[in-house]
């Protein structure tokens, strides 16, 4: 239909209401965090224009690589292992073996699970005290090298890693698995006459038929890790050392802990520009048309 | 985009109890190994969430020589202990009021501006379209500071009604993307029909497209069920009364006040994860879809 004389006020009320809560809520927002960025200040209620300032701080200050290394550490490794976990169990739930439902109903529970609930379950789990890690490894014979993850700088970034893998792996599940649904059946069929099976089925016939899903869940992890704040702040609050503080929680602390807000504001751009370019920039490298 | 006539296929097809015969499992040393790394997954999963019901169901010093075990004696009254000793109660009441409230928000404003956009054609469209998706590549992070500022200026800090406004906003962008492309999907011909017979935009809206866009509209209030329950950052930093605290803040403050009492604690945080776990439970396929959907471009 196109738009006519007589309905196009309609069509205006239709949009405006929407629009203007996601303009003046979503955009606007986005806008001033650069302008803020470009202001000092000096006490809660003054501040004054300081120009590039805040950037010069943001790159001269050691904490923040370091928070830009947590970060790209921790979104590499839960993007590779939610991958290669998401992919195994969806193709494993996809061959619909007997009481697979159950299987792919468990793999999604703990996304569902609210993270401060998940963070305290692993800190739990992670305890020296009463804790499942100490007990486990004792019983594969491990126990003197039993050091409680979340206080030791070296294990607590992949102590954290891991229980963002727990928690979140279930999507990738769900969604590798419908992508596999969606293979055409009689592709799959007649590769199987042919004689493919096992590894060499997956390698020639799986992977490529579902690259479009391949590459929707590796830019959507990616991202989504980028964003990765809740876990990390119930867990361990950033510490020890800095050394988990990735870069929404080095935003967090800078601007609502040491009132910052210019170099909160510096980070903000950093991460907002980073998801876009990691976006833009895996589409295009990943961009290969799939078979169908 | 037809994601969703794509997954009533997949609904058809997992429905059929038979498997795919065409990928069936025949070697059985195959079979028992998937089947071992499946199972291990899944206790994985289980483990840590059965251990803790069972330690919210020990006495204390039960639970400092019995890590792994069932209780030797079940006790219920760390749950009343939890309950009465925090504010549990309210925490959920007022999720529940944000939540619902992020429902209403997000339906009201997303379904026309869907409407419009699957439906007619205009000049600004593409870019009215591209400008609300984009919303779904920006991370909250790099609004907060500003939002924070702003709800200042209001002087409406500790307002769950701005909480659940905030929420609704940044569920615009993919309720749309979700929502538009199902409704694209509806057949144009019964409009058609409708607009001889002399029917007005508004009632076609309400009567035709609304009613037959129901699936899509559950699928994205299931989503922004999950997405506002479940958030911390915003609410942490718009709410600091105690009795105006969401459950994820509530619970944070209830751990820092239970610190040492463990088997407490943990029947605190199975209160807490009883509601998501009910929800999943009758939620199930809505939330897969919409994960789908909410994901897939096609």
């Amino acid at each position: 239909m196109n738009i006519t004389k007589k309905n196009i006020w309609v069509i205006l009320a239709f949009l405006v209401p929407g629009s203007l809560i996601y303009i003046y809520l979503v955009l606007y927002p986005i806008g001033q965090s650069v302008v803020l960025s470009t202001f000092k200040w000096d006490t809660l209620a003054s501040s004054r224009f300081v120009g590039l300032d805040n950037y010069r701080s943001v790159f001269a200050s050691q904490l923040f690589w370091k928070s830009m290394g947590n970060s790209l550490v921790f979104m590499v490794s839960t993007t590779l292992l939610q991958v290669i976990f998401g992919f195994t169990l969806g193709y494993m739930v996809y061959l619909q073996m007997r009481g697979y439902r159950f299987y792919k109903v468990v793999f999604f529970v703990p996304t569902v699970l609210p993270s401060v609930a998940v963070g305290f379950i692993w800190n739990y789990i992670y305890s020296p005290g009463m804790g499942l890690l100490k007990p486990f490894m004792a019983a594969i014979g491990q126990a003197e090298n039993y050091i409680p993850p979340l206080s030791s700088p070296a294990l607590a970034l992949i102590a954290v890693i891991i229980a963002q893998t727990w928690n979140s792996c279930g999507v990738q599940v769900i969604l590798f698995n419908s992508g596999f649904m969606n293979m055409p059946h009689e592709v799959i069929e007649s590769a199987t006459i042919d004689g493919a099976s096992g590894i060499k089925m997956i390698y020639h016939m799986v992977i490529p038929l579902s690259w479009d899903i391949i590459k929707m869940v590796i830019i959507l992890q990616t991202v989504g890790a980028l964003r990765s704040f809740d876990l990390v702040y119930v867990m361990t609050g950033g510490g020890p050392n800095h050394s988990t503080e990735l870069l929404p929680l080095h935003l967090f602390v800078n601007s609502f802990q040491n009132f910052n807000i210019g170099y909160g504001n510096v980070i903000a751009i950093i991460i907002f520009v980073m998801a876009m370019l990691l976006t833009m920039g895996m589409k295009k490298i990943m961009y290969k048309e799939s078979i169908y | 985009m037809r994601i969703f006539n794509r997954l009533s296929k997949n609904k058809s097809n997992e429905e059929s109890l038979e498997p795919n015969p065409q990928l069936e499992v025949g070697n059985k040393a195959t079979k028992r190994l998937i089947y071992a790394f499946m199972t291990i997954c899944a206790l994985v999963i289980l483990l840590p969430l059965v251990w803790l019901f069972f330690s919210s169901m020990k006495t204390q010093a039960d639970l400092t020589v019995n890590t792994w075990g069932p209780p030797k004696e079940w006790v219920f009254s760390n749950y009343a202990k939890a309950w009465k000793g925090s504010k549990i109660d309210t925490y959920m009441l007022n999720s529940i009021y944000v939540t619902f409230l992020t429902i209403i928000i997000t339906i009201v404003t997303t379904t026309p501006i869907s409407f419009v956009l699957a439906r007619y054609n205009f000049k600004a469209k593409k870019i009215i379209y591209y400008t609300i998706i984009a919303g779904m590549m920006i991370p909250i992070h790099s609004a907060i500071i500003p939002l924070y500022m702003m709800v200042g200026k209001w002087e409406m800090y500790n307002n769950l009604s701005v909480l659940g406004l905030i929420y609704g906003a940044f569920r615009i962008s993919i309720s749309i993307f979700i929502l538009e492309s199902f409704m694209s999907s509806i057949p144009k011909e019964l409009e058609e029909c409708a607009f001889i017979d002399g029917c007005s935009v508004w009632k076609l809206f309400m009567k035709i497209i609304v009613p037959l866009s129901k699936d899509g509209i559950v699928t994205i209030a299931v989503l922004s069920v999950l997405a506002c329950w479940n958030e911390l950052l915003v609410s942490m930093l718009m709410l600091n009364k105690p009795e105006l605290k969401t459950l994820p803040i509530g619970l944070i403050g209830f751990i820092t006040e239970f610190n040492s009492e463990y088997t407490q604690l943990a029947a605190g945080i199975m209160m807490a994860i009883i509601p998501s776990i009910l929800f999943y439970i009758f939620a199930q396929e809505n939330i897969e879809k919409g994960m789908i959907a909410g994901a897939v471009k096609g």
